[in-house]
């Protein structure tokens, strides 16, 4: 006998409450199956769930909630009982939705009700409370709930009153009412037909019983019948039944009847019955003699009886002595409210002892509740609502959260739609100003430089520049005007606050920032590119920033600065807190028990709008400032721990200041432009280029304005400031230099340096190289011990070109260069004194640095991925640490890189393609398994290994791809501290700012790396993205493609993958590749991979 | 007599297993009809059968139909075309149908031609019969509260070409549109095998 079905159910079939509606048979099965576990997971989240969405529930049915809670909790716990808390929710419910008038007609509603009288101890008093506020009189269903229960109890007549009311107010719906009723009576009428029936039969012996004394007292005593005797002296009424028949010789007086008589239960069902007769009360007024008692004594003079003493019933002996016994006291009698405790209290948590105390009837707590509502005094200063809304406590920062992430979520959907408008301004803008360039140039051809510039018809990334000399000729961009317009309409809406931080959150990624304004010495405008920038704090900061999420309500803090919470807008706070300094009647006035008023106007941010949900909404300020504030605790811990990239708003706003200050400033901010000017001027024909070289010495500038800013603040230690404005002079030219070699590296790189003057090496970029010498200092014992590890006294070895060199005791020479910048060179590099024998050879990275990271992290991979540490990474490398430097040798390294496959090859095959994205994913699973992120995936990086380099390799054992590059590699074990997306270089490019605006989640960016490069194979061009419902696709259209359900399945994943774990996610899609692995497959790719290799490797080679 | 013996001491014979399953019948039905207050239980009085106690009808005209159906069943059982028997509980006020009761009947078609009994205790038998019975009164674990006043359809699947005797009449199914189905036990005469499942209207839960 097969037994499909799991018998939980009848097994426990006990323990399951009977549903009115029924059970799902799954939900009970898994329910009792569950039984055992304490802690069901699933249960718990589900339960959570509910709660949080009656706290949050937006829409207009808030019973639609409940009524699902309340369902789902029925069918979930089929015991009921304490874990279920069915009691305490509905209670709950009916709580919350005490007031909805609107409900009253509701059938969910009513059936809350009726459930809940289901638990209180007198239902009846709920359902005439019920009827007294007119809930759900309206409805058959509380009539014939009512009646049932009347029914129940016996009030035949009550429940018929009760349904005659439903009937008469036309309850709905009337004839399940109706065909109630009409059941009702009849099982009424059958049951008065019974005990009719029944009173008729006790009737006959009774008018028997009653004839018979009657007539026996005047007859003789003799007793009639062998075994019955009838009483003789009987001269009871004719209520008396005739149970004397029954009674046995020995006790054959009337005296015994009457007494059974006297305490006949009042029968309301015989009374009701017509023609019963009714009890008459005793007519005797005082007991009949008890005369013809057994063992009665005749009462006689004391002393004439004689009894022997061992009859123990003289009254002589009662009085002597004191009881010799102990009294019989039962145990019971003093502690009857506990139940003793065999079990340790502390393990025995399942019999614990009912309290004594007598449980107070939910229906009253509910009515309390609605009075104590009416005539409420105190005011709650919390969202005490939310907190308690549901069954269980929420913690205010469990409420923050939700709201939190609610914010997030509109917020996204804002920016979207800001930047989508935002874009089709700039572009319908840069049309124009195309056209006017185009007038200009026939007009006046031959023109100083910055006209030049214009020429370059400039994309997206280059507004700045055409903005920028736009501005420099005086021109008034209408631009501009709109976005300081921007700014001013938000400083109206806050009057409070006189700082113009716009907190809106139209942040366009997509511009590297209002950049442009800086140079301009129009007050309006720098604010307008103040206001840009906080924006993009904003958007850059608030998820990473622990503070913001959790940061405890502090209620002085509130109340010093009108609705703001010190957890809010913090990144504007701290930004401007030592910059608020600047002069020392300032400083006063910053202090936190200055008047609240000046707080307001110095610290007037636009609060987040979760703390005046969490808060705001009761107004009731206390103006106690406390100069315990943490307020300045807050702003402290956060300036150190947020990295400097974020904070780049830190200009003053003008009313604020004496001239002085803006004195101060204005130097700064005009030095500014000139900086800026210079790579714009400097043959700048490179768009991209261009757009890109701005954004290091932007945040020079902003270096400048804080350096001045603190070294005028007598708080801040002067050491720091020296050494601020020190590095940053010294790093301008630097930057400036580096401007004009390859942009993306600069970017980060400057970024970097940046970063290690303000960040006060509390959180710095990941790259950065202070902290990697830190953290390479001392060197590892797994570094120096290794035998690939070697020391070298002198300096680097110059590389150059086609020219030879010296390594270790070997002599090579420079074949190939594949990038090079300031700091990182890869070169490919043959042996000097061998002939070339095959494609292969060695590739050397040189750092500028001493800090071998690359070996540093090959070496850590090797030993976190054991065997799968395989062809993919450099299996065969040595680090040669210089003074001033350092080299990495990697051997057996194929001379091209994926990135010559994709410039080389019109269009690669689909077979190549996925053979290719199979090991990247592969690759970078791997990566993200060790826990580090490469963080610049880009074709370049990726060797080609022997499975597509050497006809002859092995399927199974080669990899296709090689990575030995990790210089912008970050190690998650060892920087776990860094979890900033935003500086990596795939952070930079327009796909990554957008993919990357909000995450903060490193591996992310090899994500989008990954995309990038299978994009670059698939269209031969960079990754383009847009947004759509909150996913993120490809602008591509991928319909053209081979396979294209694939590949768009790829780009869904990858792109959206935010927050979710990388390495399973790449695990799957790499089996899903694996899935596509036939023969015929492999045949094809033989064939392609034959041509790849005649048409583009050897030719190459050669 | 012979046939009787047999089926005490070893072995299962046609007739035999139609017996104890048209019994099975006769018994579930009744017991259905208690359980879910089809007719009144005061009409229902106590029988022991299957080592536990069971309660049938007294009420004379109904005990008369079932006794027509078993025993049309018990033919039908020993000439192996019957299929399956349905009871279906609909409301009376508007005759939707609130429960069914299905038992699909298995029959060995070669057992018409044996003639050596079967292999299996009796007693094995009425210990599955027994464990049905039981799931059947523990069904109230789960199912809906019949509201309304009932009545209650005896459907049975025959084979096709059989000819539909006196006082029967042709019948659709008598689904229930939304429905939540749950197998019962099921036993087995070897001859015989009753696969037991109730449904019950699932729309009123959430």
């Amino acid at each position: 006998m097969s037994q499909e079905w799991n018998d939980e159910w009848e097994l426990s079939k006990e323990n399951v409450q009977p549903l009115r509606q029924g059970r799902v048979m799954s939900t009970l099965q898994e329910a009792l199956a569950q039984q055992e576990t304490s802690i069901h997971t699933a249960v718990q989240l589900k339960k959570q769930e509910f709660e949080s969405e009656i706290r949050f529930y937006s829409g207009d049915d808030p019973l639609d909630v409940w009524d699902r809670y309340i369902k789902w909790t029925e069918q979930t716990f089929p015991q009921g009982g304490k874990e279920s808390n069915l009691p305490a929710v509905l209670e709950r419910a009916v709580k919350a939705l005490n007031e909805q008038q609107r409900y009253y007609k509701d059938p969910r509603y009513l059936n809350l009700w009726l459930k809940f009288g289901n638990c209180c101890n007198e239902p009846l008093d709920l359902y005439s409370y019920l009827h007294s506020q007119e809930i759900g009189t309206t409805l058959a269903l509380l009539y014939i709930t009512w009646a049932e229960e009347l029914e129940a109890r016996g009030s035949f007549k009550k429940a018929d009153l009760i349904f005659q009311e439903g009937i008469q107010r036309k309850a709905e719906p009337l004839d399940k009412l109706q065909s109630h009723h009409r059941q009702f009576q009849a099982r009424v009428s059958r049951q008065t037909l019974l005990g009719l029936e029944e009173a008729a039969d006790e009737k006959d012996p009774d008018l028997l019983g009653t004839a018979e004394p009657q007539r026996s007292s005047l007859a003789d005593l003799k007793g009639r019948g062998k075994k019955k005797v009838i009483a003789p002296i009987s001269r009871v009424g004719d209520s008396l039944k005739a149970m004397n028949r029954n009674r046995s010789l020995q006790n054959p007086t009337s005296q015994q009847l009457s007494n059974s008589l006297r305490f006949a239960v009042f029968d309301e069902n015989s009374a009701s019955g017509a023609g019963i007769p009714v009890l008459t009360p005793q007519p005797w007024a005082a007991p009949p003699a008890p005369k013809a008692k057994e063992n009665e004594l005749s009462a006689g003079p004391w002393n004439s009886g004689r009894r022997p003493r061992s009859s123990a019933n003289s009254g002589m002996e009662v009085p002597c002595a004191l009881p010799n016994f102990t009294p019989y006291v039962e145990e019971s009698a003093q502690q009857q409210a506990m139940t003793p405790c065999k079990i340790e209290p502390s393990i025995n948590h399942v019999l614990s002892a009912r309290k004594p105390e007598k449980e107070e009837d939910p229906l009253q707590r509910v009515q309390n509740h609605q009075q104590d509502t009416q005539e409420k005094k105190e005011m709650v200063m919390y969202c005490k609502d939310k907190v308690y809304a549901g069954v269980e406590e929420f913690s205010l920062e469990e409420i923050r959260a939700e709201i939190y992430r609610k914010q997030a979520k509109k917020k996204t959907e804002e920016e979207m739609q800001a930047i989508a408008q935002k874009k089709e301004e700039m572009q319908r803008k840069i049309e124009e100003l195309e056209k006017k360039l185009k007038k200009d140039d026939k007009q006046q051809q031959p023109h100083e430089q910055p006209a030049e510039t214009r020429e370059s018809s400039p994309p997206l990334g280059l507004q700045e520049i055409a903005f920028s000399s736009a501005t420099e000729l005086g021109e008034k961009q209408p631009c501009l005007q709109s976005e300081s317009q921007l700014s001013e309409d938000t400083q109206l809406h806050k009057p409070a606050s006189s700082k113009k931080v716009i907190q809106s959150p139209d942040v366009c990624p997509g511009m590297q920032g209002g950049s442009v304004f800086l140079d301009s010495e129009d007050e309006q405008e720098d604010q307008g590119a103040e206001a840009s920038l906080s924006k993009k704090d904003v958007a850059l900061l608030p998820p990473l920033d622990p503070a913001t999420f959790f940061s405890i309500f502090d209620e002085s803090s509130t109340s010093a600065s009108q609705n703001i919470s010190c957890s809010t807008g913090q990144t504007q706070k701290s930004a401007r807190r030592p910059l608020a300094i600047r002069k020392s009647s300032d400083c006063i006035i910053a202090k936190e028990n200055a008047p609240p008023e000046a707080c307001d106007e110095l610290n007037g941010i636009e609060p987040l709008t979760e703390d005046a949900i969490v808060t705001g909404s009761y107004k009731n300020k206390t103006f106690c400032a406390n100069p315990e504030d943490t307020c300045d605790f807050v702003r402290a811990a956060h300036l150190a721990s947020t990295p400097f990239h974020g904070v780049v708003a830190q200009r003053i706003p003008v009313p604020a200041y004496s001239e002085s200050a803006l004195k101060e400033d204005c130097p700064e901010s005009k030095s500014t432009p000139l900086n800026q000017q210079i790579p714009v001027c400097e043959g700048t024909y490179n768009e991209a280029l261009c757009a890109k070289k701005l954004s290091p010495i932007m945040e020079a500038s902003q270096e400048d304005t804080r350096s001045s800013g603190s070294s005028v603040s007598p708080g801040s230690s002067l050491s720091s400031v020296t050494q601020i404005s020190t590095i940053k002079y010294l790093h301008i030219p630097e930057k400036l230099e580096l401007a004009q070699s390859l942009p993306a590296e600069m970017v980060t790189d400057s970024g970097g340096i940046g970063e290690n003057v303000t960040g006060d090496d509390i959180t710095q970029f990941s790259w950065s190289d202070e902290q990697r010498k830190k953290l390479l200092d001392p060197m590892p014992a797994s570094l120096t011990a290794s035998p690939d590890f070697h020391l070298e006294n002198g300096s680097l070895p110059v590389m150059i070109l086609e020219k030879e060199f010296e390594l270790g005791n070997e002599t090579y020479c420079i074949k190939r260069e594949y990038w090079t910048n300031e700091e990182y060179k890869m070169f490919f590099a043959v042996p000097a004194n061998f002939p070339q024998l095959d494609a292969k050879g060695f590739a050397i990275k040189v750092y500028s640095q001493p800090v071998p990271w690359d070996f540093y992290i090959t070496l850590q991979l090797q030993e976190r991925l054991n065997t799968d540490f395989d062809q993919s990474f450099s299996e065969n490398c040595g680090c040669f640490l210089y003074r001033d430097g350092c080299a990495i040798l990697h051997r057996d390294i194929n001379r091209f890189t994926l990135g010559d496959v994709i410039r080389g090859c019109k269009a690669i095959t689909e077979e190549v393609i996925i053979l290719v994205v199979y090991n990247l994913l592969d690759v970078v699973e791997k990566l993200h398994k060790a826990e580090i992120v490469h963080g610049d995936l880009s074709p370049e990086v990726f060797f080609l290994g022997d499975r597509i380099c050497d006809p002859f390799a092995n399927d199974e054992m080669t990899s296709a791809l090689k990575i030995v590059d990790f210089s912008h590699s970050l190690d998650l074990r060892l920087q776990s501290r860094i979890s900033l997306p935003n500086g990596f270089p795939i952070a930079q490019t327009p796909y990554g700012q957008q993919l990357l605006a909000k995450s903060s989640f490193p591996y992310q960016v090899d994500l989008v790396g990954i995309a990038d490069i299978v994009h670059l194979m698939l269209f031969g061009d960079h990754l383009q993205v847009y947004q759509e419902n909150f996913t993120w696709k490809i602008s591509q259209n991928m319909s053209k493609t081979v396979g294209s359900d694939f590949w768009s399945k790829l780009f869904g994943r990858i792109l959206n993958a935010d927050g979710k774990s990388t390495v399973p996610l790449l695990r799957e899609l790499r089996e899903e590749i694996s899935g596509m692995f036939d023969s015929r497959f492999q045949e094809r790719l033989c064939e392609s991979l034959a041509a790849l290799g005649e048409t583009f490797l050897l030719e190459d080679f050669l | 007599m012979a046939k009787q013996l047999g089926r005490d001491q070893q072995g299962i014979t046609l007739r035999g297993s139609a017996e104890i399953v048209a019994e099975f019948f006769s018994y579930g039905i009744n017991s259905i009809l208690y359980q879910r207050g089809i007719y009144p239980p005061e009409t229902f009085t106590r029988v022991q059968k299957y080592g536990l106690t069971l309660l049938v009808t007294t009420d004379p005209e109904l005990k008369n139909y079932l006794n027509n159906v078993v025993e049309q069943m018990k033919d039908w059982l020993y000439k192996c075309i019957v299929q399956r028997l349905v009871v279906v509980i609909s409301s009376i006020e508007n005759n939707e149908v609130l429960e069914r009761w299905q038992f699909d009947i298995e029959c060995d078609k070669a057992a018409k031609d044996e003639s050596a009994p079967r292999e299996k205790s009796q007693k094995a038998i009425q210990d599955e019969i027994r464990s049905v019975i039981r799931q059947i009164t523990a069904t109230v674990t789960f199912l809906p509260l019949l509201e309304t006043a009932c009545a209650f359809d005896l459907l049975i699947y025959t084979d096709k070409d059989l000819a539909v005797p006196e006082k029967w009449e042709e019948s659709g199914p008598q689904f229930i549109a939304n429905s939540e189905e749950v197998r019962l036990r099921s036993f087995t005469t070897t001859i015989h095998k009753v696969n037991s499942m109730v449904a019950y209207k699932k729309d009123s839960f959430s």
